[in-house]
């Protein structure tokens, strides 16, 4: 039922917590209550360190994880242009998770808009 | 498949074998369609089958056979009480008494009828879920059909004073119709001690097959058919009968009544560990519903603060435990449940609840596996949370 990229994330989320020094945080809420916090140190352009926090479902935590592992050590105007059919080059999204995986993303997205 | 740990006997439980058993012939050499009883030596023989099944469920409530009309299971029964009832007195009334916590196959039928004119009242409940048979009374007019209130809540497990209503109803004159899917077999139901009219039941939630139920109308009661048609069940029901199913679940309630006080201190020994192992092994849990004999015997509903349910349940389903969430989506655009948000649940809370509904077949050395379980994963979980960091 779940790919095997999300259940592996979902088993061991990487790069789980905050920054203590965060140069941007972005952060999303569903209506329904779950809610995803990015945190980056971003330096010249480029995320040198990149964590969150998560309470959602197994999908939305695993591409909390895959999107941090992605990030690290990229450029941000690279990373801002990631959609939610460019994270299909890492699983297919099934249509009833579209919403878990939306909060995801546009936390982190927003994360690269907004500084500290 | 590895060892299943099952907690969703709210949400459906396996078929005893011995109800299997007694179905099985009636697939095959016993095939015959009952209502041709007078001519054919096999119908007439299904035909006992289904008479002994109808005086099974009959005495699993304490009514009489002819009382008991067999249905597709819990919703046709729960449309064809309030809509029969409300369809065939309507020169009497136009009012309907119910509560917010029902199961949708109430509250949906109430809805349709409150959209062909009928006035729809519903009793508040407390936060523990209880109706008062009191504010039942003062809801009640000379306008008054029925009143329906379940004889216990599918989520929180709040046993409900039915009883008490039940009397209020009769010296009112008003139909009192009571849902009791999670209750039949489970704790006792006498429908003439609590003084009920109507009655729901269905098969497959104590160990009896899917797509089969019952609806008691006591006798003398004006109410007309949901399914017309053939004139089955003496006109009531038409449709040729589920014949293996009806047999199954008039198995399934001789067995129930027979091992029913047996299965319950079996079961509420088994629930009262599990409450109170997880919550002392786990900060921040708290017990939805009611936390003594007035909560169904199978019933653990708790909140687990600072993390959303999910999650959890699918971690332990890796694990082989099968558990059920109070309110089951956490991003999507999925209402929140009606019970939770009715016993008056915080927004925050009301994705962090999990319901484990146990079952006779549950084992004493599965608890504990199943309360470290839970709480592994709920440290991991609230060590992702930003909610869990915020308190």
């Amino acid at each position: 039922m779940y790919p095997k990229i999300i259940k592996e994330h979902f088993a061991d989320p990487k790069n789980v917590g905050k920054i203590k020094n965060p140069t941007n945080i972005g952060s999303f809420t569903t209506p329904t209550g779950a809610k995803a916090i990015f945190y980056f140190l971003i330096e010249n352009n480029v995320v040198k360190d990149i964590k969150y926090q998560i309470a959602g479902c197994p999908f939305a935590i695993a591409v909390c994880s895959i999107l941090s592992e992605y990030a690290k050590g990229k450029s941000i105007d690279g990373l801002k242009k990631i959609t939610m059919s460019s994270l299909e080059q890492f699983f297919k999204i099934p249509q009833e998770k579209e919403d878990c995986i939306n909060m995801s993303l546009n936390a982190f997205l927003n994360g690269l808009e907004m500084t500290k | 498949m590895g060892k299943i740990i099952y907690l969703e006997h709210a949400a459906t439980t396996p078929v005893d074998e011995r109800v299997v058993r007694k179905m099985e012939p009636y697939f095959t050499e016993l095939f015959a369609n009952p209502a041709t009883k007078w001519t054919s030596s096999i119908s007439k023989k299904v035909n006992e089958a289904i008479e002994e099944a109808r005086k099974n469920v009959a005495s699993l409530i304490n009514a009489s056979p002819e009382e008991i009309i067999f249905t597709s299971g819990g919703t046709e029964s729960d449309n064809t009480a309030l809509k029969g009832i409300a369809f065939a007195n309507k020169d009497k009334g136009n009012e309907i008494i119910t509560t917010p916590i029902e199961h949708n196959a109430v509250l949906k039928s109430a809805e349709r009828l409150h959209e062909l004119g009928f006035v729809v009242k519903y009793a508040s409940v407390d936060s523990k879920g209880f109706v008062d048979p009191d504010e039942i009374r003062k809801l009640i007019t000379e306008k008054t059909l029925l009143v329906s209130v379940m004889h216990a809540n599918n989520e929180i497990g709040t046993i409900e004073p039915i009883e008490e209503i039940g009397k209020i109803c009769k010296e009112k004159g008003v139909y009192f119709h009571t849902d009791t899917v999670q209750t039949a077999a489970h704790i006792p139901i006498n429908v003439e001690k609590m003084n009920i009219d109507l009655l729901s039941i269905s098969s497959h939630k104590f160990y009896g097959p899917k797509g089969v139920g019952a609806l008691y109308v006591r006798n003398g009661t004006k109410i007309i058919p949901y399914m017309d048609g053939g004139g089955h069940e003496s006109g009531f029901r038409s449709g040729t009968l589920n014949t293996t199913g009806i047999i199954g679940l008039g198995e399934a309630s001789r067995i129930g009544k027979e091992e029913q006080g047996k299965r319950e201190s079996y079961i509420k020994e088994l629930r009262d560990t599990l409450i109170q192992k997880v919550m002392e092994e786990i900060p921040a849990v708290y017990l939805n519903g009611p936390g003594d004999n007035k909560r169904l015997p199978g019933n653990v509903s708790l909140i687990i603060q600072g993390i959303i349910n999910e999650p959890l349940l699918v971690a332990l389903n890796e694990r082989g435990i099968i558990a059920g969430g109070g309110s089951a989506c956490s991003a999507g655009k999925k209402k929140p449940s009606h019970v939770l948000t009715s016993i008056g649940v915080a927004a925050g809370d009301l994705s962090s609840v999990i319901r484990m509904t146990l079952g006779k077949d549950n084992k004493k050395e599965d608890i504990d596996f199943i309360v470290e379980s839970i709480k592994e994963i709920t440290k991991g979980l609230r060590n992702l949370s930003p909610f869990w960091e915020e308190k």
